[in-house]
């Protein structure tokens, strides 16, 4: 049995409107996940289910209000502590990724930040660049030169580089046409055999990440209404939230 | 049935950085009226640049070669200015892919419809035009701003401005992309109602073969300028004759089968310098033979649809029914 | 040599396609180089008492005629552009770099410190520029000091807050996120990722400040508030040609058309480059 790498307990986040006080509102209510090594927990929902705040959670970008959330094991504890074992893959390839760095500088930055050296940095880039599928070339190119798919690839390498054993994705191919999705999807599911990392796949995508996940949760109105093995969105899920889901993939 | 728009070998190419490239490659269509027709393809098939040449809505930089656009009896070639803005404004109707950018964000959606509308239209002839599109409650979106709104009911104004003046012809831009899957369906519903009430004919562009098989009457596939595949909906995309076709269908998560791995298209789309004298599609595809790389095919009729391939009949054969069959 | 190139075909299109920008950077070169190279320029002496004839009109030996000492004005007014130019661009320099830094602590870490800061811009932006010139004035003395100081605190709000705004934009960009999980620190983030990318925007900004440094300038030293003399900027040679301007008008209007053709080509070039950085703004439906 696997360990679980990203372990959500009883996690509750609320927003106040204005500076002091003001209206409250649960983004994300009650909700207890974990995603295991080598294991891709899907989180479908709306705009407005709380996907991406409980997304930021995992990312340590957010402190829950109350809940904990454990990596590895242990407690979260800082983001900076954490470096180079947890990374993100967003939506938006052109912003993605600066404009004003090649890609190679874009991928070499967390490397930097760990304070790993020169010479090292130059061979996991390179080698990361051969894993997306994407030869020596474009090390030194800008995004701007780079199709959608071709950026998707840039910041799925800059994911992979330190090796995490978490990556968010968060709406990663929405934006890209079909036959590159697909391209996208497999090598998320090629690169995971090889790595091992944990994932959450967040998408409004049901069919994509029916594909590319072991597990999906669905998320409604910040809370999880359904949570179970992605067979079980090729047949009937038991909530009638994802059944409605569903009922857009007949 | 008469055709609404007649496209005739269209050819059109933009300028850009490092020379010309070709948008359209003599690209033929036509759209019946009273029907839906969904154009689908990748970015750079030339889907966009075929269905915003109807109304010559084409940037700067392109420029028309070669072909005619007929539109109701309008030639959209030869239109002066003013000819092309009394078109735009009574006989088309565009519904866009971001309705946050299509709408002014400085201006009340009151005004804005009453721009729409043309003349002095009374609050009343707004509100209907708002609860036609199924905005319940339309004094409070006429005194709304864009950012006021979610992105559904934005786009359910911009639904409400494009069928304003009865247009015999909505042209649709990836209408629901932006769009939460819950709504998706919802907001198709209403485009399609209102275009049925309305009489007129639609154009559907978009990548979402799933939305494009339940909403469209046929369907026509776009690949490297030209129209690659054309025919009632049902028989393109459960029985693909093109390769491309096939290969587009088999690309798209949601047909799989649990654990089933999609199959990607390999490579990238042409950019093409001039007229492409081979089928260009020939670098990408599985059924390829010598004859592809030196004979441009045209289009001929092949199981109650148009194609453009060598081995249309064979690439039938061996698909069968690849819709059912991934399914079922 | 390709950077030249490169320039030189920019040039050339902005000739072609935007002849009114390209005007207005041919009159902001000509300025900068007639104020850079003054002083070596064979134009005559701008202190000299008694050069000429008092007051007398423009002539081949005075083109825009002498001042009431005698002194030959065109020199005076060249001294003046440069006088002008150089305090504007000290001034708006301090602005720059004050008001990115704010800006972008503002913009980057929002919650309190942006409370602060867009407090703190809110309430200098209050206070008009000519109440905070009498106010400086009156604690340190006119003179080019306080001149640079009235500039810059006149135009720190308007920078902090464009590049606020434009921080809280590019902050929520993909690329930022991916740093921030990668374990950055907000000194990376920030010269990395944002600066670069907000610079299109401080540039024009810039050249915006710029603008309101020459104004508030010349306003200050029309009030006897800026430089002193016998030194001559364009708003002190305003001043003193206003005394004299029913007998001699050549005087008021060489210093006020030449500070209009400053002001203007400075605003000219400054929208060329934002029509250069936003090249697509409004463009799809035409």
């Amino acid at each position: 049995m696997s360990q679980p790498v990203v372990d959500l307990q009883d996690i509750v986040v609320t927003y106040r409107a204005g500076f002091l006080g003001g209206e409250a509102f649960d983004a994300v209510r009650n909700v207890n996940l974990s995603i295991n090594e080598g294991e891709t927990l899907g989180l479908v929902g709306e705009s407005g289910s709380g996907k991406t705040t409980l997304g930021r959670v995992c990312l340590g970008l957010l402190a829950p209000t109350q809940g904990a959330m454990r990596f590895g094991g242990a407690p979260f504890g800082k983001l900076r502590q954490r470096r180079g074992q947890l990374s993100v893959v967003l939506q938006h390839s052109e912003w993605a990724l600066n404009p004003r760095l090649r890609c190679g500088a874009s991928v070499d930055e967390p490397l930097i930040i760990l304070g790993v050296n020169a010479e090292e940095r130059r061979k996991r880039v390179a080698a990361i660049f051969d894993s997306v599928g994407l030869g020596d070339g474009y090390v030194d190119r800008y995004p701007g030169q780079l199709s959608g798919g071709q950026r998707q690839r840039v910041s799925i390498a800059r994911a992979l580089v330190t090796e995490p054993r978490f990556i968010v994705f968060d709406e990663a191919v929405s934006a890209l046409d079909v036959s590159v999705q697909a391209q996208v999807l497999n090598l998320i599911m090629d690169l995971q055999q090889k790595y091992g990392f944990g994932a959450l796949f967040i998408s409004h995508d049901l069919a994509a990440t029916r594909y590319v996940s072991h597990r999906i949760a669905v998320m409604y109105r910040g809370e999880i209404v359904e949570d179970a093995p992605s067979e079980r969105f090729y047949g009937t899920p038991d909530h009638p939230y994802s059944q409605m889901l569903m009922s857009g993939l007949a | 049935m008469s055709a609404l728009v007649e496209i005739r070998d269209l050819v059109i190419a933009y300028d850009g950085g490092g020379g010309e490239t070709r948008g359209l490659d003599g690209a033929e269509l036509s759209v019946a009226s009273g029907e839906t027709l969904a154009i689908v393809g990748e970015s750079g098939s030339g889907k966009t640049t075929i269905g915003m040449s109807i109304g010559r809505v084409l940037p700067p930089e392109a420029r028309i070669e070669n072909g005619t656009i007929t539109v109701d009896g309008v030639s959209v070639v030869d239109a002066d200015a003013e000819a092309l803005r009394q078109l735009r404004r009574d006989r088309l109707g565009f519904v866009f892919q971001n309705p946050m950018t299509a709408l002014d964000p400085t201006m009340r959606i009151e005004r804005q419809m009453i721009r729409a509308i043309g003349g002095k239209p009374s609050r009343d002839a707004i509100a209907v035009l708002l609860r036609r599109a199924e905005l319940d409650d339309p004094e409070r979106v006429m005194r709304s701003f864009p950012h006021e709104l979610s992105g559904g009911m934005a786009q359910r104004v911009i639904i409400a401005m494009a069928i304003a003046r009865s247009p015999k012809l909505i042209i649709a831009d990836e209408p629901t992309a932006s769009l939460d899957a819950s709504i998706r369906e919802k907001v198709m519903e209403t485009l399609g109602r209102l275009r049925e009430e309305n009489g007129a004919s639609m154009v559907i562009l978009s990548h979402d073969l799933r939305l494009v098989s339940r909403h469209a009457d046929r369907v026509a596939v776009m690949y490297g300028g030209r129209v690659v595949e054309i025919g009632q909906s049902a028989t393109v995309l459960e029985n693909p004759a093109h390769p491309y076709t096939r290969a587009l269908i088999a690309a798209a998560a949601g047909n799989e089968k649990p654990g089933q791995r999609l199959e990607p298209i390999l490579g990238a789309p042409p950019v093409l310098r001039g007229q492409s004298q081979k089928c260009a599609y020939e670098p990408r595809c599985g059924f390829a033979r010598p004859e592809c790389a030196i004979r441009r095919p045209e289009a001929r009729p092949v199981a109650a649809r148009a194609v453009s391939c060598h081995f249309a009949e064979e690439v039938a054969a061996a698909t069968g029914n690849m819709w059912k069959a991934r399914t079922g | 040599m390709s950077v030249a190139k490169s320039i030189a075909a920019a040039l050339g299109r902005l000739m072609r396609e935007d002849r009114l920008s390209f005007l207005g950077l041919a009159v902001l070169t000509l300025l900068v180089l007639i104020g850079l190279l003054g002083p070596w320029l064979p134009l005559g002496d701008p202190t000299r008492i008694a050069a000429g004839p008092r007051l007398a009109p423009p002539s081949w030996a005075f083109p825009f005629g002498t001042d009431e000492l005698g002194r030959s004005y065109l020199p005076r007014v060249v001294e003046g552009i440069r006088a002008t130019f150089l305090l504007s661009i000290v001034a708006v320099t301090i602005t720059a770099v004050v008001g990115s830094f704010f800006g972008m602590l503002a913009g980057y870490f929002r919650g309190v410190t942006d409370h602060f800061v867009a407090r703190g811009a809110d309430i200098l932006f209050a206070f008009p520029a000519i109440i905070v010139g009498l106010l400086v004035a009156a604690m340190m003395g006119p003179g080019q000091v306080s001149a640079v100081a009235v500039i810059s605190i006149a135009t720190i709000p308007l920078f902090i807050r464009v590049v606020r705004s434009v921080t809280l934009s590019v902050a929520g960009r993909g690329f930022v996120t991916a740093s921030e999980v990668a374990g950055a620190t907000p000194w990376r983030i920030m010269t990395v990722h944002i600066l670069p990318n907000i610079l299109g925007a401080v540039i024009v900004q810039l050249t915006y400040a710029m603008s309101i440094g020459m104004i508030i300038e010349s306003t200050l030293s029309y009030l006897g508030l800026g430089v002193q003399p016998p030194q001559a900027s364009l708003g002190s040679l305003l001043r003193q040609g206003s005394a004299y301007l029913t007998i001699a008008p050549w005087l008021v209007l060489s210093a006020g058309m030449v500070l209009s053709l400053a002001i203007m080509s400075v605003n000219l070039v400054g929208d060329a480059i934002r029509d250069a950085i936003e090249p697509l703004k409004g463009r799809a439906l035409k």
